[in-house]
C-alpha cells in the first residue's frame, strides 16, 4: 500500500517538476511548481510530518506562489516574451551532465547501508515542538533574525528611487 | 530496494532537475522557481531520511529550510524587481557587465 501511494505521489511529483523545467510560459511553469508542492506535502503526509506538510501547504502553496504571481504581473508582458522557454545549447551540455551525477549518486545510495533506526516518536508535532524549543532554540531565534533581515532588505530594494 | 532507499533517489532527483533549470531556463523568475524545486528536493531527502531514523531532528532543519526560502524568494523577487525597473532586464544573457 505504501508503494502503491509512493508511486502515484512520485509519478505526480515528477511529471510536475519537468513540466516546471520546461514549459514556455513563466505563468504555467509557476503552475506546475505550485502543483509540485502539493505533490511534496502529500509524500511528508505519506512519510509521517504532518507539521511540515500543512507548513510547506501555508508557506510555499500559499505565500511564495502568489508572491510569485503579484511580481509577474508587475513586469510588463512584451519583456517576459522575448525571454521565455529554456537553451538549447545549455540543455544539450547539462542533462548529460545532470544524468551521470544522478547516476554516480544512485549507485552510491543504492548499494550502501543506511544507518540503524534509533527510535520511533509517537505524536509528531510534539515531538518536533519539544525538540525545537529545547535543543534547537537558538537557531531557532536566528531564524527569526533572519526573516526581519530579508523583510528589511526586501522593503529596501523595492522602494522607488528619487 | 526498501522505500527509505526510493524517497532519497526521488528527492535528490528532484534536486538535480531543479539544477537543470537554474542551468537552462532564460527568465530570471522561473530560475529563481527552480531554486525553490531544488530546495524541496532538499527537504524532501531530510524529512525521508528523519522519518526512517526515528527521529525529529531532520524535520527542524526542514523547517528552518522553509525559513530560508521564504527569505531567499523575498530578497530574490526584490533584486529581479529593482534590476528590471533600473536596466529592463529580464533575462539571464543580458546581465553580462558587473557594473555600468
Amino acid at each position: 500500500m505504501e508503494w502503491v501511494i509512493f508511486s502515484f505521489l512520485s509519478l505526480w511529483l515528477l511529471v510536475s517538476v519537468v513540466g516546471a523545467i520546461f514549459v514556455r510560459n513563466p505563468v504555467h511553469s509557476i503552475l506546475f511548481f505550485l502543483s509540485s508542492v502539493l505533490a511534496i506535502a502529500g509524500l511528508f503526509l505519506s512519510l509521517g510530518a504532518e507539521l511540515i506538510a500543512g507548513l510547506q501547504l501555508i508557506i510555499y502553496a500559499v505565500a511564495i506562489v502568489v508572491f510569485y504571481v503579484l511580481v509577474i504581473t508587475t513586469i510588463p508582458w512584451e519583456k517576459v516574451k522575448r525571454f521565455e522557454g529554456i537553451y538549447k545549447r545549455e540543455l544539450i551540455f547539462g542533462l548529460p551532465a545532470v544524468s551521470i551525477i544522478f547516476g554516480l549518486i544512485a549507485y552510491l545510495i543504492i548499494r550502501g547501508n543506511l544507518a540503524e533506526p534509533v527510535g520511533t516518536v509517537g505524536d509528531n508535532v510534539r515531538e518536533v515542538g519539544r525538540t525545537l524549543f529545547t535543543s534547537y532554540l537558538f537557531p531557532f531565534e536566528v531564524a527569526s533574525v533572519i526573516l526581519l533581515v530579508a523583510m528589511i532588505g526586501a522593503i529596501l530594494l523595492g522602494r522607488k528611487e528619487e | 530496494m526498501s522505500l527509505e532507499k526510493a524517497y532519497i533517489l526521488l528527492g535528490i532527483l528532484v534536486f538535480l532537475l531543479g539544477l537543470l533549470g537554474v542551468m537552462i531556463r532564460k527568465n530570471l523568475i522561473t530560475i529563481l522557481v527552480s531554486t525553490e524545486i531544488m530546495l524541496n528536493g532538499v527537504n524532501l531527502v531530510l524529512v525521508a531520511v528523519d522519518s526512517y531514523l526515528g527521529r525529529v531532528d531532520g524535520q527542524i532543519f526542514a523547517l528552518f529550510v522553509l525559513t530560508v526560502a521564504a527569505a531567499e524568494v523575498a530578497v530574490g523577487l526584490g533584486l529581479i524587481v529593482s534590476l528590471f525597473r533600473l536596466k529592463g532586464y529580464e533575462g539571464s544573457s543580458e546581465i553580462v557587465h558587473l557594473r555600468d
